[in-house]
Formats: C-alpha cells, sequence, structure tokens
C-alpha cells in the first residue's frame, strides 16, 4: 500500500517526531509508515486522516 | 513521564516490594518458629518458600509485560508478535532436533549433556533442558524482532 504522508508531513514542515507525538506512535513507527513497509490498523489510519484533515483514500491507494 | 511508563514503573517497583517483604516475613517466620523449639524442615521450608516466591516472581512479571504491552504502539506490538511466533518457532525447533537426539538410545554418547552446577541429578538434568529452550527461543525472538525493524527501516 502507498501513502502520502511524507508530502504531508513535508508541506506542513512537521518532523517524524512531532507527527508520531499528534498520532501517539513512535518515530520508528511514522518512518515504517511513511516508507510503505508498514501498514497502519483502522485506528490509526483513521487518527492520521484527522490529523491531516483529509480522507483516508486521499492519503492512502493500493 | 507518561502515565502508561509510570504504571509500568510503579507496578513493577511495587512487585519487586512485595517480593522481598514475603522473603523477608518468611525468613522471620522460620527464625522464630525454630527459636521457639519448634522443628522446622529447612529443606521444605525452602522449597516451598521459593516455590512462593518465583510464582510471585513470575505473576509480578506477567503483570508488568501486560502493562508494558499495552504501553507500546502496534507497529512496536507487531514487531514482537512476529518475533514470539517466528522467533519463537524456529528457537522451539531447533530444540525439537536435542529433544529428539536425546531420546535415542545411547544418546550420552552423542549428546553432550552437562549437569546444572556440577549437579548430575534428573532435575538438574531438567533444569538445563528448560533453560536450553527458554535460550534458543529467546535468541530466535531477538534476532527476528531486530529483523523486523530493520526490514522497515
Amino acid at each position: 500500500m502507498n501513502n502520502r504522508l511524507k508530502a504531508l508531513r513535508a508541506e506542513r514542515d512537521w518532523s517524524q517526531a512531532v507527527l508520531a507525538e499528534q498520532l501517539g506512535v513512535s518515530r520508528q513507527t511514522v518512518n515504517a509508515l511513511e516508507t510503505g513497509r508498514y501498514d497502519p490498523s483502522l485506528p490509526l489510519a483513521f487518527r492520521i486522516a484527522r490529523v491531516f484533515g483529509q480522507p483516508i483514500e486521499a492519503i492512502f491507494t493500493e | 513521564m507518561t502515565t502508561a511508563k509510570r504504571n509500568i514503573l510503579f507496578g513493577g517497583l511495587g512487585a519487586a516490594v512485595a517480593l522481598l517483604a514475603t522473603s523477608f516475613l518468611a525468613g522471620i517466620a522460620v527464625g522464630y518458629l525454630r527459636a521457639s523449639g519448634v522443628t522446622v524442615d529447612l529443606h521444605a521450608a525452602a522449597f516451598w518458600g521459593i516455590l512462593v516466591l518465583s510464582v510471585m516472581a513470575m505473576v509480578g512479571a506477567m503483570g508488568v509485560s501486560v502493562l508494558w504491552m499495552r504501553s507500546i504502539d502496534e507497529a512496536a506490538r507487531e514487531a514482537h508478535k512476529a518475533a514470539w511466533f517466528w522467533g519463537g518457532s524456529a528457537g522451539m525447533s531447533v530444540g525439537g532436533v536435542l529433544m529428539i537426539l536425546s531420546s535415542l538410545p545411547g544418546a550420552e554418547t552423542i549428546v553432550g549433556a552437562a549437569g546444572l552446577f556440577g549437579r548430575t541429578d534428573p532435575t538438574a538434568y531438567m533444569a538445563v533442558g528448560a533453560f536450553a529452550l527458554m535460550t534458543l527461543m529467546l535468541i530466535g525472538y531477538g534476532v527476528v524482532w531486530a529483523w523486523w525493524w530493520l526490514a522497515r527501516r
């Protein structure tokens, strides 16, 4: 699964640590998400969508 | 410090204090009974005492593990699940080979059966087997856990 996490984070000039803090996960988890090597659970995907103010399908694509 | 980390810290400290207090009180009780002239079988007392303490230690460790597992995020939890299943199973498989080898007739000539601290009684061999299996599973666990994170850097 692909995602736009890195681009969305860069638009906001957030570090991985800042995003991790907002999502309630570790920086390593944010890194694993951004590289597409870890797919989030539905609850985490909803949290990500809420943090960026976008629908899930606008962030994650198959 | 987050609430989860505080719970883990105080849970761990509480378990350690309970363990020490129980040991202390058991020692005082045995000393008092012996001083009062009551015959106490020290071997039996030590056995039951250590049994109670080890159960307490393991229950405490399990409790702290539950608090800790709840405090980590989902990716960290997935890493541990993968490590438990793949690493633990691989370690157990290696242990399984040793177990089959050790059950063969004349196994003492092909398997280096070592005693525990110089002991060669059956219980010592059983303990060596348990420690060996646990060690193999932990090695497998550690390797897969590290691999899981390295593959997701």
